[in-house]
């Protein structure tokens, strides 16, 4: 048996209602539910005097580490080669039916590009198509034979495991959602039968920083593709 | 404070420090399970704040940006916490016995039951709840700070309510 509370004592431990709002017969079941609020811990929760030290201990070695130093000398020298301005001579000898079977070549490479469904069907994390303003349709694909349900969760929904559901594609095992995101790099991670994080096997994975991975998607500009 | 950081002055984060680290502790205390692990994910994220300092678009927009991090911080550890089943003893940690002696142990045994049944929640679940009924925020500044819709929030808390007297009446 499940025990649920009903919609308008819902209401009045949200606030929106008052107890004297409530049928009589209501009311033993709402003044149980605000039993259980008045039962938690709303004590302030003091943390020790050395956590300052100890961020302090961290921010400061890593401010000064030389490894850092090391890797904003090479970034630096990295953009003054990228942005330095340079005289390059480019000198070509070209026959001129060559000019005219590259030009058709590049027209062809660029007409398949464009068409919508030149993704194959399946590939996980794969830009296909662009949408409205800017955002690219990206599809998802997750085998999970065993799954009963299958949720998306990432940066571009605030890791809401409950937010975008995978649909199953029959029988088969495999899930697959299609969503429109902004172009940059997404990172994810499915969620499966709610509690199961699952990074995607097609996928390149980064470290979230907290000692697990997430996948990666980067979806280029709409005009890219 | 920020800017100046940003500018090379790492001294400043210190101050930085002192004004954010209390800040969220008791929302990381609620969704971590013990002031332990909330004093663990705090110092992560400040660390980890300070490293993407460049990012926070908006300086004079701190503590909205920290308490991402932090919220990130304490979601991984959740699914962590998911994987590895946390003892009895670490929810009971947040229900420290400030009673006084009358009724003090049914409130205290009130408390932790409460605490206990928090932890069957899904984190987003046990967010908005925490944030509303322990942080007392509303609605509206929920769904600004976690960048969801009211109607949202309100179909978690409302499944959470419904979560966590399934949870005590099984224990009963």
């Amino acid at each position: 048996m499940t025990w649920e509370f009903h919609p308008l004592v819902k209401r009045v431990l949200d606030g929106e209602l008052t107890l004297g709002d409530l049928p009589l017969e209501l009311r033993p079941e709402a003044e149980e539910a605000l039993r259980m609020l008045a039962a938690l811990d709303r004590t302030p929760v003091t943390l020790s005097p050395g956590l300052d030290v100890r961020v302090m201990e961290t921010v400061r070695r890593r401010a000064g580490s030389p490894a850092t130093a090391r890797e904003s000398f090479r970034a630096v020298r990295v953009w003054r080669w990228i942005s330095a301005p340079r005289d390059v001579e480019i000198r070509l000898r070209v026959r001129p039916w060559a000019v005219g079977a590259l030009a058709a070549a590049a027209a062809l490479v660029l007409l398949l590009l464009a068409r919508p469904n030149a993704t194959p069907r399946g590939a996980p994390a794969a830009p296909t198509a662009a949408s409205a303003e800017g955002s690219v349709l990206v599809r998802f694909v997750l085998f999970a034979p065993r799954a009963h349900r299958v949720a998306i969760a990432g940066t571009f929904n605030q890791w809401d495991r409950e937010a975008t559901l995978l649909a199953p594609a029959g029988t088969t095992g495999v899930w697959t959602t299609t969503l429109a995101l902004a172009p940059g790099q997404h990172q994810y991670a499915f969620v499966v039968d709610g509690e199961r994080w699952v990074t995607d096997p097609a996928a390149p994975a980064v470290d979230d920083g907290f000692g697990r991975r997430n996948s990666v998607v980067a979806v280029p500009g709409a005009r890219a593709l | 404070m920020v800017r100046a950081v940003l500018a090379g002055d790492v001294e400043q984060f210190a101050v930085l420090v002192r004004r954010y680290r209390d800040r969220y502790a008791r929302y990381a205390a609620h969704m971590l399970g013990s002031a332990d692990a909330a004093e663990d994910a705090i110092q992560d994220a400040l660390i980890r704040a300070f490293d993407q300092l460049k990012q926070c678009r908006e300086p004079d927009r701190f503590a909205g940006w920290f308490f991402l991090i932090l919220r990130n911080r304490c979601f991984a550890e959740r699914r962590r916490g998911l994987r590895e089943p946390r003892p009895l003893e670490d929810a009971q940690q947040v229900a420290t016995s400030s009673d006084g002696p009358d009724g003090a142990v049914e409130r205290f045994e009130r408390r932790s039951a409460l605490a206990r049944a928090l932890h069957v929640l899904t984190p987003e679940q046990r967010e908005v709840f925490v944030l509303k009924h322990v942080e007392g925020l509303a609605y509206e500044e929920i769904a600004q700070r976690t960048g969801t819709t009211v109607a949202s929030l309100k179909m978690r808390m409302h499944r959470a309510y419904d979560r966590l007297r399934d949870e005590l009446e099984e224990h009963r």
